[in-house]
């Protein structure tokens, strides 16, 4: 069974006279155990979309699906209150910017002890402080913070990046989420420092079978990671598949010129020369294109493409384009 | 072929501690030597703390020296000589969205170095910034633009245009392309390679990404702690690392190509 199910997402924002579509019909499924990237360049909307799953959006946003199940549960028929509490049980997120997080007034130890999940404690009052204080040294443990004598008593300031986003991860797992949503944790951090990160994410995923929705803004630093990845362009569906499908034969021309334009991923091509890549930018939420949102940039767009394309699956690999790139290969 | 930046012996250490019997001295930047010719550039890797932003602060003459001295061209270069300097160093910052003035215009923006270090009049210096915007892909009509009316990308551009508009020999990219968008961030790479092979530029490049270093650098520098732990060919050092810091960062990025 899916874990999480979302067919169809559309996010508006409301403002004065008409609504802007931000994230237009996006569709994510999750499976158990699995690492799933959320690729997409900065103003694509991948942000706004796991704010969604975790409800959090305020009133200015309003959030429609076709589908939005959690296990089997369709979220969109609850309350907001049993909304909150089916997914904050099972659904952790964690930021980018670790040290701009935390509270950087109170100590790692005070703060921990208040993410310590304190219904599954026994005894009586006066044993429960000892009790949290234990949890929070073993959350730490964890996340493969040894010192933590040194840690429960330090600020944020006092810690390096690496160390704020591991106190981060373990403040996400008191719960013991079923899905981890990682938004750009690796941001402005030290490539030794970001695989550090990710190999705790990823055994994390290995011991606990916990699912895990990496989101990142460049697709050669997940690759290694994840199983499958889910492509966004400026709100709108791209791609999705597994990660040798994404990385070796994409079937759209964004995600072609993704693959293409990285240097790390094309270390055939002599040094120096020039890099394949898009003209323009990407396009600000009040001047979006109709139709596909790539067409002004894309190198294949023709008549057609003023009208939205719909998603094709071939074999699990999926692609929104009306000029895919399957027959190339 | 004579090279274009020399930089011999250079060191810079800083003081901390108020009271005599604490005072330490901190060495940011052990001693380095090292050349650039034209048309060529440099990349500087290391970690945090490494002195690479120390070094970039001492080339461009933000910070006074300790020892050592750095020659463009065979001519020294001294600090406090900023009329001389600045024309010929130019510096990139990793954000440009905070480098540059919110409440000038782009065109106000790049008329600041024209009038320091020119004299040339006004429809003169209209003109060059007309040319250098074309130059790095952008509009005559951005010259009225403020900062926060363009994208992170074009923003980058009209940095790389307050840098190129003095015709500078030596550009400093401190992290100047970490910020930016995979497709951007390819855009930014042709620009910069299209105007080296026109202007011949040499450009000190301080990055943490191996692909871009491999793809746009001819030579290596790697930083650990202020020295200098390895220094040669791109692609010799990304080929056979010899210190342990290299391998290690090399293994923290190339490692998830071989396994593809």
């Amino acid at each position: 069974m899916n874990l999480l199910d979302v067919r169809n997402l559309s996010i508006k924002l409301l403002t004065g006279e008409k609504a802007i579509l931000a994230v237009d019909r996006v569709s994510l499924t999750m499976k158990e155990g699995e690492v799933r990237g959320l690729v997409g360049e900065s103003g694509s909307g991948k942000s706004l979309l796991a704010q969604a799953i975790m409800g959090v959006l305020d009133d200015k946003w309003q959030v429609d699906a076709d589908r939005f199940h959690w296990r089997g549960n369709d979220l969109m028929r609850l309350s907001p209150e049993e909304r909150k509490s089916v997914i904050a049980k099972d659904v952790a997120m964690i930021f980018q910017e670790p040290m701009a997080c935390l509270d950087p007034t109170t100590t790692i130890g005070e703060q921990l002890a208040e993410a310590v999940y304190s219904e599954e404690f026994t005894g009586f009052f006066w044993q429960k402080h000892q009790q949290r204080q234990l949890a929070a040294i073993n959350l730490l443990h964890k996340v493969g913070i040894k010192n933590h004598q040194k840690c429960l008593k330090s600020y944020p300031h006092q810690l390096t990046d690496a160390l704020c986003q591991r106190v981060m991860i373990a403040m996400a797992l008191a719960r013991k989420p079923l899905l981890l949503i990682a938004d750009e944790p690796t941001a402005a951090m030290e490539s030794t420092n970001q695989g550090q990160i990710f190999r705790l994410l990823a055994s994390l995923n290995q011991l606990k079978n916990m699912s895990i929705l990496l989101i990142s803004h460049d697709l050669e630093n997940v690759t290694h990671w994840t199983n499958t990845i889910t492509v966004m362009y400026s709100g709108q569906f791209v791609e999705a598949g597994t990660t040798e499908q994404i990385f070796n034969c994409p079937y759209h021309p964004y995600t072609r010129a993704l693959v293409d334009s990285s240097p790390k991923a094309n270390m055939h091509i002599p040094v120096k020369s020039r890099l394949m890549t898009l003209p323009g930018s990407i396009p600000i939420l009040q001047h979006l294109p109709i139709g596909c949102r790539l067409g002004p940039r894309c190198p294949k767009a023709q008549r057609a493409c003023v009208k939205a394309p719909k998603v094709k699956n071939y074999h699990g690999h999926q692609v929104s384009c009306h000029y895919s790139l399957k027959d190339n290969y | 072929m004579t090279s274009l930046l020399e930089v011999s012996n250079l060191s810079k250490s800083y003081h901390v501690g108020g009271f005599p019997f604490k005072r330490r001295v901190i060495n940011a930047l052990e001693p380095i030597s090292f050349e650039v010719p034209a048309h060529k550039t440099l990349a500087i890797v290391g970690e945090t703390g490494s002195g690479k932003s120390t070094l970039a602060k001492l080339l461009v003459g933000a910070e006074k020296p300790t020892t050592g001295k750095v020659k463009l061209n065979g001519q020294t270069l001294n600090h406090g000589n900023f009329k001389q300097r600045c024309q010929h160093i130019r510096m990139i910052f990793q954000d440009s969205g905070t480098t540059l003035n919110p409440s000038l215009t782009i065109s106000q923006l790049l008329d600041e170095p024209l009038l320091l270090n020119t004299d040339l009049d006004e429809n003169q210096r209209a003109l060059l910034i007309r040319e250098t915007l074309q130059k790095v892909g952008l509009l005559a009509d951005h010259m009225n633009f403020y900062p926060h009316m363009l994208s992170g990308g074009q923003k980058q551009r009209v940095s790389l245009a307050r840098a190129i508009i003095l015709k500078p020999q030596v550009i400093i990219l401190d992290e100047a392309l970490a910020a930016l968008d995979p497709s951007l961030r390819s855009q930014m790479i042709n620009l910069l390679l299209d105007l080296q092979q026109q202007m011949g530029l040499a450009f000190v490049l301080i990055s943490h990404n191996l692909g871009i270093i491999r793809h746009f650098t001819d030579y290596m520098m790697v930083m650990s702690k202020g020295q200098v732990v390895e220094m040669g060919n791109t692609l010799d050092i990304l080929k056979k690392p010899q210190h342990k810091y290299t391998k290690k960062l090399i293994m923290s990025q190339h490692f998830q190509l071989l396994n593809r």
